[in-house]
């Protein structure tokens, strides 16, 4: 079955219904997240799912489960740092805190 | 090694630095953000995108940086001078170990 293309403004729905479920905010950064978003709208037409869009394909829907947006990571990772790896989900006052994302460790390889 | 004969792709600064070689994801805000920080920052350095390559490529340049560097590889993975290396981006990291 082939599956159908998603827009940036496609992405930006799910991201948005994700963030709104998990009470988390999306990156207030406009570039950042524009890019993000259009990171996860070429890996879901690259790959046909959300792949994160900071993390690399092992090859397969099966070896990328746990890095599909929203990761299993990323609850974890709000919690331990205010926000996801990739950055697009802060946690709710995170940035109204002063908070500014930054790169973190990646618990795949923990 | 692979690591030697791939495709990068150049970038000119203004300064003469360090060799740097970037290994980025083309759908990473982080590693934008980083060869900003470089362009910014008046750096020349050599960068590939390994999402777009055949994920044999992929995973040896992987293993090769792996085995290199001692450590787990993540996005935006950057080798300075063939010795050091900064993993992820996190600013102050990269200025210390470029002396910006």
């Amino acid at each position: 079955m082939m599956m159908s293309e998603k827009s940036l403004e496609d992405t930006r729905r799910f991201a948005t219904m994700v963030a709104a479920k998990q009470a988390w905010e999306l990156n207030p950064d406009q570039e950042f997240t524009e890019s993000l978003l259009e990171g996860l709208t070429v890996n879901w037409n690259r790959y046909g799912y959300f792949l994160c869009p900071c993390r690399d394909s092992d090859g397969s829907r099966e070896a990328d489960a746990n890095l599909v947006c929203p990761c299993v990571y990323s609850r974890p990772d709000v919690e331990e740092f205010g926000h996801c790896y990739c950055a697009l989900y802060l946690r709710n006052g995170f940035s109204a805190a002063g908070g500014v994302p930054v790169g973190i460790p990646d618990r795949r390889n923990q | 090694m692979l690591l030697d004969s791939l495709s990068y792709t150049a970038v000119t600064g203004t300064k003469k630095g360090p060799d740097i070689i970037v290994y980025a994801l083309s759908t990473c805000g982080f590693c934008k953000r980083a060869m900003t920080f470089l362009q910014n920052n008046g750096l020349s350095y050599r960068y590939i995108h390994v999402d777009t390559i055949p994920i044999d490529t992929k995973n040896e340049i992987k293993r090769e940086l792996k085995e290199h560097y001692k450590v787990d590889v993540a996005f935006p993975f950057a080798t300075v001078n063939g010795t050091k290396y900064l993993v992820g981006f996190i600013e102050a990291d990269w200025k210390l170990t470029l002396g910006v």
